[in-house]
């Protein structure tokens, strides 16, 4: 492999990207905004007020037990009201006047087990969760209040660090994964098509350049504007640098300032190494395109099942058992796993689960570079 | 089949082709040519569109693989990636990268070829009257200028094997003197020139010509023999009556598919 051929591909190609302004935006400014507006929604997202619906069918012990219900449930700053009658109560929902109907059954104050009903909508099943949760806790609380047997409080402790209330903590490692992968491979993509279809890679393959140094020159090429990428948007994620308020502009904070457990500059390897595997991919993928649009469109059959099977979204535990094997042929799974060892876990090299998860990117990368500079043959069509 | 033998007493062939076959499919793109060329001489690839013109140069270039037969090039058998740094070849299309400025271009493609000198840069850019806008990015470039840089691209490692594919497509007339002449002094120069074109005006041009039509080279020689031989005023003619006595029973009509031979 010629140094020389391979320092010159690398120049032009990074040449170019640096003069395609619009893609420069797109590695450089999308994933900013992108996750913070992700920050801004899970940190800041509201939570839908609680309007319960009380109906009583106990009689008397059913109304001394409303009232120390509503008690608890204001305290949990939710609005209460009654109903005569569960289809009442229903209707309410459906006229959203109310959010949530608690139906105190008949059977309350007897001996044996009390079976309290509680209804919704049935709309959004993640944000009634919430909703029947404080109902259960209001619940519990009103029965301690009648009974004077206090309930046992839950402590949560973590093995790793302290447990974050920062939503963005378990979030922001598979993001930074994400984008470092998906911009990377897009550019690569879409640059390499161009090169196939503008005759260039005719001419080029014209010269005695090796595939070999093509490869290398764009993973050299892509993988400094990978670095770049990846340099800003951990430093956006992980720092904030507070700016106090000046006279009309109140005080802001730059930055996600999301707590890391581990070195970032370890995160920052495995990122990179993702991002290397990536830029192969898409000269290999750039091979079974004729348009950009094509390589657009293998966006669904490339990218979204990494993101469904990678642990971005769902946990790979979570998965169905069927599909847990799957994760394993993913590199961004090996990415998203190897990010939160380092930023939730605390990881250093001698974890065995990240150096199972660096193994695995490097492996990745090597087999993608090999199949891509296989693609690029002295007979291209 | 017409087939001059090369001239003889001449130097070595620094192209030769012997029995070169590339099949797709069932269409033999290339079917059965066989050639020597020498060097110095400029030689005249012509026929229609979709003749085989393109793939017959890839062949030799070693871009592409033979079906069958063998091709060389300065005595080294096709393909061969170390011989691709003593051939210059310009692709039909521009091939040069539009974000790129003229002078990255050329410097981008003389490293591809091992060339690290500058003055090789200036040299070809300045053959090319191309040397005032190194500095112009490529894509704002007009078509005849792009196809300028083309060939400053190809020849920037001053290569003693050329192949033009269809060198003057969009370059204005004038412009088109000055490549030939260049191609000429080239030639003069020892360089064996090898020039695909489908229009018939400029072949006069070329030292020798070979007619192409599906695939196979149909008849060879200079301009005014061709002419003789067929007995016909113009090249075109010329081309239309040796392609009818290449026909094989159930081909088409003589003449029909030299359509695209203006």
């Amino acid at each position: 492999m010629s140094r020389r051929r391979t320092i010159a591909l690398f120049r032009r190609v990074a040449q170019e990207i640096r003069r395609d302004r619009p893609s420069l935006a797109l590695l450089f400014i999308a994933p900013i905004v992108l996750t913070g507006l992700l920050t801004f929604i899970l940190r800041e997202g509201e939570t839908p007020p609680v309007n319960a619906v009380v109906v009583n069918l106990a009689g008397t012990p059913g109304t001394v037990y409303t009232s120390a219900l509503t008690a608890a449930l204001e305290e949990e700053g939710a609005t209460v009201a009654t109903a005569p009658d569960q289809a009442a109560a229903e209707q309410m929902i459906a006229d959203g006047d109310a959010t949530v109907a608690i139906v105190l059954p008949a059977s309350l104050g007897t001996e044996g087990q009390v079976e309290i009903t509680v209804v919704t909508s049935g709309l959004d099943p993640a944000g009634e969760g919430s909703q029947v949760v404080t109902v259960s806790r209001a619940l519990v609380g009103a029965a301690a209040t009648i009974t004077g047997v206090t309930p046992p409080t839950v402590v949560h402790e973590t093995v790793y660090g302290t447990p974050s209330t920062d939503p963005m903590a378990n979030f922001a490692p598979p993001i930074i994964a994400f984008f470092a992968y998906f911009f990377v491979y897009i550019l690569t993509g879409v640059s390499f098509l161009r090169e196939r279809t503008g005759g260039t890679l005719e001419r080029l393959m014209g010269t005695p350049v090796t595939r070999g140094e093509i490869v290398a020159g764009y993973t050299l090429g892509f993988g400094l504007f990978a670095a770049i990428q990846v340099a800003i948007l951990m430093t956006w994620v992980l720092g904030s640098i507070e700016i106090p308020a000046i006279g009309p502009l109140p005080e802001v904070s730059i930055g996600l300032g999301i707590d890391v457990g581990g070195n970032p500059a370890l995160a920052y390897l495995v990122v990179i190494l993702a991002a290397m595997g990536s830029v192969s991919l898409g000269i290999f993928l750039s091979t079974f395109a004729r348009t950009e649009l094509q390589v657009i469109q293998f966006i669904p059959i490339v990218i979204v099942p990494q993101f469904l099977l990678s642990g971005v979204l769902f946990p790979v535990a979570t998965l169905p058992e069927i599909l847990q094997p799957l994760s394993y042929l993913m590199p961004l799974a090996y990415a998203v796993d190897g990010l939160r060892q380092v930023f939730v876990a605390g990881a250093d090299l001698s974890v065995t689960a990240l150096q199972v998860d660096l193994l695995a990117l490097s492996l990745f990368a090597v087999f993608f570079a090999v199949i891509a500079s296989r693609t690029i043959r002295r007979e291209v069509a | 089949m017409p087939m001059d033998a090369p001239p003889a007493g001449a130097s070595p062939p620094a192209i030769r082709a012997v029995g070169l076959v590339k099949t797709f499919g069932t269409i033999r793109a290339v079917d059965d040519v066989t050639f020597d060329l020498v060097p110095g001489r400029i030689y005249g690839l012509l026929g229609p569109n979709g003749s085989g013109k393109t793939t017959l140069i890839r062949l030799l270039t070693g871009l592409a693989r033979a079906t069958s037969g063998t091709a060389e090039v300065l005595g080294s058998r096709m393909p061969s990636r170390e011989l691709l740094g003593r051939i210059g070849y310009m692709t039909q299309s521009d091939g040069v990268y539009p974000t790129l400025s003229v002078g990255e271009n050329a410097r981008f493609f003389a490293s591809m070829y091992g060339v690290t000198a500058d003055g090789a840069v200036e040299e070809a850019l300045r053959i090319v009257d191309l040397a005032d806008r190194r500095a112009s990015i490529t894509g704002t470039l007009s078509g005849g200028q792009r196809r300028r840089l083309s060939l400053a691209c190809a020849i920037v490692h001053q290569p003693p094997v050329i192949f033009l594919d269809e060198p003057t497509v969009g370059v204005d007339p004038l412009l088109r003197v000055q490549f030939w002449g260049y191609f000429r002094s080239l030639a003069q120069g020892g360089a064996t020139i090898v020039v695909s074109s489908h229009v018939m005006d400029e072949a006069d041009r070329c030292d020798e010509l070979l007619f192409v039509r599906a695939g196979r080279v149909i008849a060879r020689g200079s301009g005014g023999d061709l002419r003789q031989r067929a007995g016909t005023a113009s090249l075109e003619d010329a081309f239309v009556r040796f392609a009818g006595e290449a026909v094989a029973p159930g081909d088409p009509a003589p003449g029909s598919g030299a359509g695209g031979a203006r």
